[in-house]
């Protein structure tokens, strides 16, 4: 069953078109994955994805429901989460504090529950506390939830910014780059978790990714993009060995092996 | 060779930046007016008490940053320090006995170089003032040269020296109010009227090392000891802790004369003030200059719903107060939703237009049949509570304090709720904060809406405590001490608002003389904490964290 469907997406900066009538469909439950060249246009589908962007032309049906124009946190309720290439996290809050932001869409309390000390906000606010919890020992952080965010090494915010993403409760997680500046081992690591987190959860995910290793390991599906346009999509074999995208991306058929 | 001479490259210019410093205070006037005032009676006047500080602190300065650890080196460096300073000082003296520097500088009179020369004429004074630099380079080296405790003890009793001349004016009327034979004898041996007497500074210090010592001695065994006990004890400690807090503040005002209360129902307005703030900039990150213009709304909102003057709608207070406060959330509303999309510098910009664009609206002559232009509006009712008139100032502080306690428990409840998340999270990172979910425009409309309030109470409990408001008590000055008080107390910590307020609108209040140089001050003090202790004064502990925390992120990354 399609979750996301992605229909002659247009997206242009000027003169500069950067994304040029995408199609694509995003099976439920399935990895999918975006590769392509540096300034290809994959950070900006993300953008235009989760509404950060608004692009000109095309639609985007997400369970069956136009979110093109939608602002970015509306687009949250829809249920889409992502992550960021340069990780962002809220450097000055704790661990525990970034997980509870995350959770936001899930709670309804406001100005005058939290003041008056409402049973259903200290029920509410307990109930996301929980969550939060058990989502830093989902992502093996248990223990550090008082910590700044900015405190911790590289591979543990990674971490926190994905447990903070599934705190949304999302049904599509986009990843930029999740395996970026990481060593072979935290890598192989990061693959396990995103795995896992589709068996586990059933979550769909979306990746962008440039180690062709990760790619080919953990995707279903592999769209490459150049120029803003899909040049090919397929299973990561059909890809490996698709004339086009090792033309375009790849480089030499020997470069292609080294990866 | 090079290299001796980098060595003592510290001192000379460390002494040069003590020595303009120095010149400054001097050349505007500093030195002469806090001359009249004396921290020891007849013996330190106020204005050389701080020209010593700030020659001993460059010295200090000089040879703590030395690169060599070395002792001696540290404590030559300190003593070239010291002298460069006073250095300057002399050649400034010499120049201007010769040439006549009025003209440029009015304050470079022959009183100057007679305070700065210790009243000595010719070169015995150039001598006397090299001497006392040269004393103030040798007590930074001792400083230097000592072990921790010891030089604790001495840089504290100086302070503690300081701050009795200092706080006199706090301090001698609530001795004398109590009217004991005891506390008459206490307040005849400390002080003069103007200054400590000698045998009150020597008493002072003993008894501040005695308590210093007793507690440094039992510092690790009463932490234990409270770390020992069980949680809800501690929890009792705790609440008994503020049980005495709040007798404190209950009683304050019958202590403190007519004149002290009403210094601190300024505090206290600040305090609202600065909570309010708190909330917009401390917790939302959305630097807001415009802050008096919440504060002019409220005090205007009840000046014309009770005072007969122009509409005689003849509301009494508390039917005026919701109002007001109703008032300003509207207008912060009203102002967040054109600068919504504004961030940083242009936010405050665009705030500090909005504070202007009331005080000159409130001043035009267009709306001055409604708002009363320059001439403001007078006879505004003191409140009455349950049939009892609140006319002193004693009374009106009870008003402030509940008011203060109302809005703590507010940025309490609200810091660690939903809302308080959803602020932090946007000042940290807008975009994110979006993508989290956040609506930005209902989030930062309430920001802007409750410290609104917030200013708006204040404002309406200064305008019926002063009896009549004019527009020029709404300018943009407020809205700077009220940054001011926020940064310099510690950003989105409330005891720090509690301290910024009564240090940056308590001490010039009990020092008159300091009005001339408020804003210099406000800039200087701004300048050291943003260098020294950029966290604040008592900084939230979050805060803290940010700011100094190479060691825990040492141990973090280890493990």
């Amino acid at each position: 069953m399609t979750l996301l469907s992605i229909q002659e997406m247009t997206k242009r900066f000027g003169g500069l078109v950067a994304l040029n009538a995408l199609n694509i469909n995003v099976k439920e439950k399935s990895i999918h994955s975006i590769i392509g060249p540096n300034g290809a246009g994959k950070t900006t589908f993300f953008n235009c994805l989760t509404g950060f962007y608004r692009p000109e032309e095309g639609e985007v049906l997400f369970n069956g429901n136009s979110i093109v124009g939608l602002s970015p946190d509306r687009i949250v309720h829809k249920g889409i989460a992502r992550t960021y290439q340069n990780i962002r996290l809220f450097p000055n809050l704790t661990a525990l504090e970034n997980v509870m932001v995350g959770y936001h869409v899930h709670l309804k309390s406001s100005f005058l529950g939290p003041i008056l000390g409402l049973k259903s906000t200290k029920m509410e606010e307990e109930r996301a506390r929980q969550i939060a919890m058990d989502l830093l020992k989902y992502v093996k952080m248990e223990g550090k939830e008082d910590t700044l965010a900015k405190n911790f090494p590289y591979g543990e915010q990674r971490r926190l910014e994905m447990a903070r993403a599934l705190a949304s409760q999302p049904k599509l997680l986009l990843l930029d780059e999740p395996t970026a500046g990481m060593n072979p081992r935290e890598t192989q690591d990061m693959m396990d978790f995103i795995q896992h987190m589709r068996g586990e959860i059933g979550i769909t995910i979306v990746l962008i990714e440039h180690q062709m290793r990760v790619v080919m390991n953990i995707s279903d599906i592999v769209t490459v993009f150049d120029y803003g346009k899909m040049i090919a999509e397929g299973l990561p074999e059909e890809i490996k060995n698709n004339k086009t995208v090792i033309e375009a991306y790849l480089g030499s058929g020997d470069a292609a092996d080294s990866h | 060779m090079t290299k001796t001479q980098s060595l003592w490259n510290h001192g000379v210019k460390t002494g040069a930046i003590g020595g303009v410093s120095v010149l400054v205070i001097s050349l505007i006037g500093m030195v002469q007016s806090f001359g009249k005032r004396f921290i020891i009676a007849d013996v330190l006047p106020m204005g050389v008490t701080i020209a010593l500080i700030i020659s001993i602190l460059a010295a200090y300065l000089a040879a703590k940053k030395t690169l060599i650890s070395e002792k001696s080196i540290q404590f030559t460096n300190a003593v070239i320090s010291g002298f460069v300073t006073s250095g300057f000082l002399a050649v400034f003296v010499i120049i201007g006995r010769s040439v006549n520097l009025r003209a440029v500088f009015v304050e470079a009179s022959p009183m100057l170089y007679n305070i700065l020369t210790g009243g000595f004429e010719g070169p015995g004074g150039i001598f006397f003032l090299l001497a006392i630099g040269l004393f103030c380079g040798v007590f930074s080296g001792i400083l230097i040269l000592m072990n921790d405790l010891p030089r604790k003890l001495t840089v504290y009793s100086v302070a503690t020296i300081f701050m009795m001349g200092l706080l006199q004016e706090l301090i001698l009327p609530i001795l004398n109010s109590w009217d004991l034979s005891v506390t008459n004898y206490l307040a005849g041996l400390f002080y003069t009227l103007n200054g400590l007497t000698p045998i009150g500074a020597v008493l002072s210090v003993v008894t501040f090392c005695i308590l210093y010592l007793l507690w440094y001695a039992n510092q690790a065994a009463v932490k234990t000891k409270y770390t020992n006990l069980p949680k809800a004890t501690q929890k009792k400690t705790k609440y008994l802790g503020l049980a005495v807090l709040a007798i404190i503040l209950i009683f304050l005002p019958q202590f403190l004369g007519l004149f002290l209360s009403e210094v601190l129902t300024i505090v206290g307005l600040y305090v609202l003030l600065g909570l309010g703030l708190n909330i917009v900039v401390g917790y939302a990150g959305l630097l807001d200059l415009g802050y008096v213009a919440f504060f002019a709304i409220g005090s205007y909102v009840v000046a014309l719903l009770t005072s007969p003057q122009i509409f005689s709608f003849g509301f009494n207070f508390w039917q005026a107060l919701p109002i007001a406060v109703i008032c300003g959330i509207l207008a912060g509303v009203i102002l967040g939703i054109p600068v919504l999309k504004m961030r940083g510098d242009y936010l405050a910009i665009a705030t500090l237009g909005f504070g202007e664009i009331i005080r000159i609206l409130v001043l035009s002559d267009f709306l001055k049949p409604w708002l009363g232009g320059a001439q403001g509006i007078g006879s505004i009712p003191n409140p009455n509570f349950m049939g009892f008139q609140m006319v002193r100032p004693q009374h009106i502080y009870y008003l402030i304090l509940a008011g203060c306690i109302l809005v703590v428990f507010i940025s309490l409840r609200l810091k660690n709720s939903r809302l308080g998340r959803a602020w932090m999270a946007m000042r940290e990172d807008e975009d994110v904060a979006q993508a989290m979910g956040i609506n930005l425009v209902a989030t930062k409309l309430l920001a802007f809406a409750t410290g609104a309030g917030f200013s708006a109470l204040s404002g309406a409990i200064f305008a019926s405590k002063i009896g009549s408001v004019y527009p020029h008590s709404f300018n943009v000055f407020i809205s700077i001490n009220v940054v001011c008080i926020v940064i310099i107390g510690g950003i989105g910590s409330l005891p720090g608002i509690v301290i910024g307020s009564a240090v940056l609108m308590g001490l010039p209040e009990l020092l008159r003389e300091f009005a001339d140089y408020r804003m210099f001050v406000y800039g200087v003090a701004l300048v050291i904490m943003m260098l020294l202790r950029p966290e604040g004064l008592l900084p939230e502990v979050r805060h803290k964290r940010e700011l100094h925390d190479e060691t825990e992120t040492g141990t973090e990354t280890a493990a």
